[in-house]
């Protein structure tokens, strides 16, 4: 099963996402980027059925992408997150529906605030300080309750995902590799190794 | 005073010797021993007849108690044993002072998660077991023979529908003891379980905040903190968290502690480092 | 309803109507947001209370803002809540074959300062009310706490206080709702927003 992570803190918010990509019962890869950069300070990270997290998330990339260029302006994380929600809602009652559980991490750069939108399968959405997607939510999500703070520092946020992701490790029947996090600030998105 | 007592009593049992404990004719162990026995529906199959009426699907569902945290973890002064106290039948709150911790006698406890019913009667059956073998060998039982008796006892009903996860702890010769026993007929000796609808939520409280050498204090607050927390994020769980301290004198009840009243208080405090 | 949990409630007071709602967002049994909104402003008298699937809540939200809007520019005054009630109806008997999850509750006063309350099914029968209605995952607890409780004639405050003990005690009852409580009192020269701690478990 996959495992997102999203944690938001005092100028930055850190997403992460485990990089096994499954089938059936099969370890197809490891290594498996399951983000997409949205736009300078927004990242979608996705998981669910095979193939629709991808999709999703690159068609929502480029339209974000085309309205930034149609307006000059840049998307803050609440329009994109409203956006993808729509869509994902509209397509929800298609004959045909995604099937994508997602973390959209940003930075408003206008309001110089981090923001975390966690979003499900049937496009439920909800703004949160931290937030979890899978079977890892169960064990994480407490604990996050227990060592979060609004005003917690970037490495701090790093040990806190280290702490849940060990916990995955130790308590998870299935195997967790390697994780990825893009932290994302006012200057833009970076890539941490985990 | 006697004649009444006669009265009541049981023709065909002989009277009890009373200087020398039990006679030959008076205690018979097959009969005390032997699996208690139950009526059966008089149906062709009756664990079909169960599940029909005790599925969610079912049109008269008979709905029975399911959402929990329990936890027992060892460490250097015992084993604190902390539970929460809902009882929830589907989404409906029917409890919030649920008694999750059975006492089974002095030296032993019992926790509750799965059917309310299943975890009362036999964790009763087995501390009734425990006190005749005590007054059989003049030692008490140990905590995995104890587990054991238990274990065997449910495993004697096993697809019948009984439904029970429970920890037994105790201190033995052998010291501080834990077991998981469940109704699959699951028995687990361990450091640290965690049993229940919220038992991840509380796992990952419980393995970040654990240390073998914590003090008792330590510990009991650890144990308080993983039942909150579980009942903060598990809809199923909540009400109130009690616990208990497992020592060589025997298990010493630590307190009941209203969710509410903790929510507030560790919401004043401030959160944990992060290690 | 049972998956995402969540509950409304509105009543009627002297001049005065107020509609409350629980803050939980779950699946299923594990909470995920205790600020999730559940009641929308329709107009400057009149709320609106989308209990239900999260996803139906937050869609149609945003389609009757829209909606409402419309109305304001086209007919240039501000929509009735009996006419909403209509609006609210015949938008879902729409998706009667494949309905939105969700029983909403209209609350406010009229243009006479009349209190209106009333709630739907999740495709559109209206069931008028003069005393209270309910909805969402804990309405058995509601409708028992609502019937000890609700008097006809309360004055704001008092109106305020009913309807705040009667939706924390029932979603004390209810594992899918609570965390956090939302009331709203509407009063013809003022609207009281009030946010309820109440147990988080």
């Amino acid at each position: 099963m996959e495992t997102l992570f999203g944690i938001t803190g005092k100028d930055f918010v850190i997403a992460a996402y485990d990089t096994k990509a499954v089938a059936s019962i099969t370890m197809m890869k490891i290594g498996e980027d399951k983000s997409r950069n949205l736009n300078d300070h927004s990242v979608m990270l996705y998981s669910g059925e095979p193939g629709d997290g991808v999709h999703f998330a690159e068609y929502i990339e480029r339209n974000v992408k085309l309205n930034g260029i149609r307006h000059g302006l840049e998307m803050s994380p609440k329009a994109v997150a409203s956006f993808a929600r729509r869509e994902l809602a509209d397509s929800l009652r298609s004959r045909k529906p995604y099937s994508v559980n997602l973390l959209i991490a940003g930075y408003d750069v206008k309001k110089d605030t981090p923001a975390l939108y966690w979003m499900d399968h049937l496009a439920s959405s909800a703004e949160v300080p931290f937030a979890a997607h899978g079977y890892g939510a169960y064990y994480c999500l407490s604990m996050m309750d227990r060592y979060h703070r609004p005003d917690i520092t970037e490495e701090e946020g790093i040990k806190l995902l280290k702490m849940c992701i060990n916990e995955l490790r130790t308590r998870m029947i299935l195997n967790m590799p390697d994780f990825v996090a893009k932290v994302v600030t006012k200057e833009g998105i970076r890539v941490v190794q985990l | 005073m006697d004649a009444l007592v006669s009265k009541y009593a049981h023709s065909s049992a002989s009277p009890l010797d009373s200087s020398e404990g039990f006679s030959q004719a008076g205690f018979d162990a097959a009969q005390q021993f032997a699996l208690p026995m139950f009526d059966i529906p008089m149906v062709s199959n009756p664990i079909d007849f169960l599940r029909a009426h005790t599925d969610p699907s079912a049109e008269n569902r008979i709905r029975i108690q399911h959402g929990t945290t329990t936890l027992a973890f060892k460490f250097q002064g015992g084993i604190v044993v902390a539970v929460d106290s809902r009882a929830s039948g589907g989404s409906y709150i029917a409890s919030q002072t649920v008694k999750k911790v059975i006492e089974i006698n002095p030296y032993l406890l019992g926790t509750m998660a799965g059917g309310a019913a299943d975890c009362q009667y036999w964790e009763r059956e087995l501390g009734r077991r425990c006190r005749l073998y005590e007054l059989r060998n003049k030692e008490r039982i140990s905590v995995a023979a104890a587990s054991k008796i238990l274990s065997n006892m449910v495993y004697d009903y096993k697809g019948m529908g009984l439904s029970m996860g429970t920890m037994i702890t105790g201190w033995d010769k052998t010291g501080p003891a834990l077991y998981y026993v469940d109704s699959d007929g699951s028995r687990l000796k361990g450091e640290r379980f965690s049993v229940g609808s919220g038992s991840t939520f509380a796992y990952g409280v419980l393995d970040t905040g654990y240390d073998f050498d914590m003090s008792v204090d330590d510990a009991i607050a650890l144990g308080k903190r993983s039942i909150y927390h579980a009942c903060h994020r598990d809809a199923y769980s909540g009400g109130s968290v009690n616990v208990f301290h497992v020592k060589e004198s025997g298990w010493e009840f630590k307190g009941n502690f209203d969710f509410d009243k903790l929510h507030w208080d560790y919401q004043a405090q401030p959160k944990g480092q992060i290690v | 309803m049972e998956y995402n949990g969540g509950a409304v409630v509105a009543m009627v007071g002297k001049n005065c109507v107020a509609i409350a709602c629980d803050k939980r967002l779950g699946v299923q049994a594990m909470t995920i947001s205790t600020e999730f909104k559940k009641i929308f402003q329709a107009t400057p008298k009149t709320y609106l209370g989308l209990p239900g699937l999260a996803t139906d809540v937050q869609t149609l939200a945003e389609k009757f803002r829209f909606k409402i809007n419309m109305y304001k520019l086209k007919e240039e005054r501000e929509i009735e809540p009996r006419t909403l009630a209509h609006l609210v109806s015949s938008t879902l008997y729409e998706r009667r074959f494949g309905p939105w999850f969700t029983e909403p509750v209209v609350a406010g006063l009229d243009k006479n300062n009349n209190p209106f309350i009333c709630n739907t099914d999740t495709i559109g029968c209206i069931n008028f009310a003069k005393d209270f209605v309910v909805s969402g995952t804990s309405t058995n607890q509601l409708y028992g706490m609502c019937e000890s409780l609700w008097e006809p004639d309360l004055e704001p405050e008092d109106l305020f206080e009913t309807i705040s003990q009667a939706l924390m005690n029932a979603v004390d009852r209810d594992c899918l709702a609570g965390w956090g409580a939302e009331v709203v009192v509407i009063t013809p020269d003022k609207i009281i927003t009030r946010t309820l701690k109440s147990r988080m478990d």
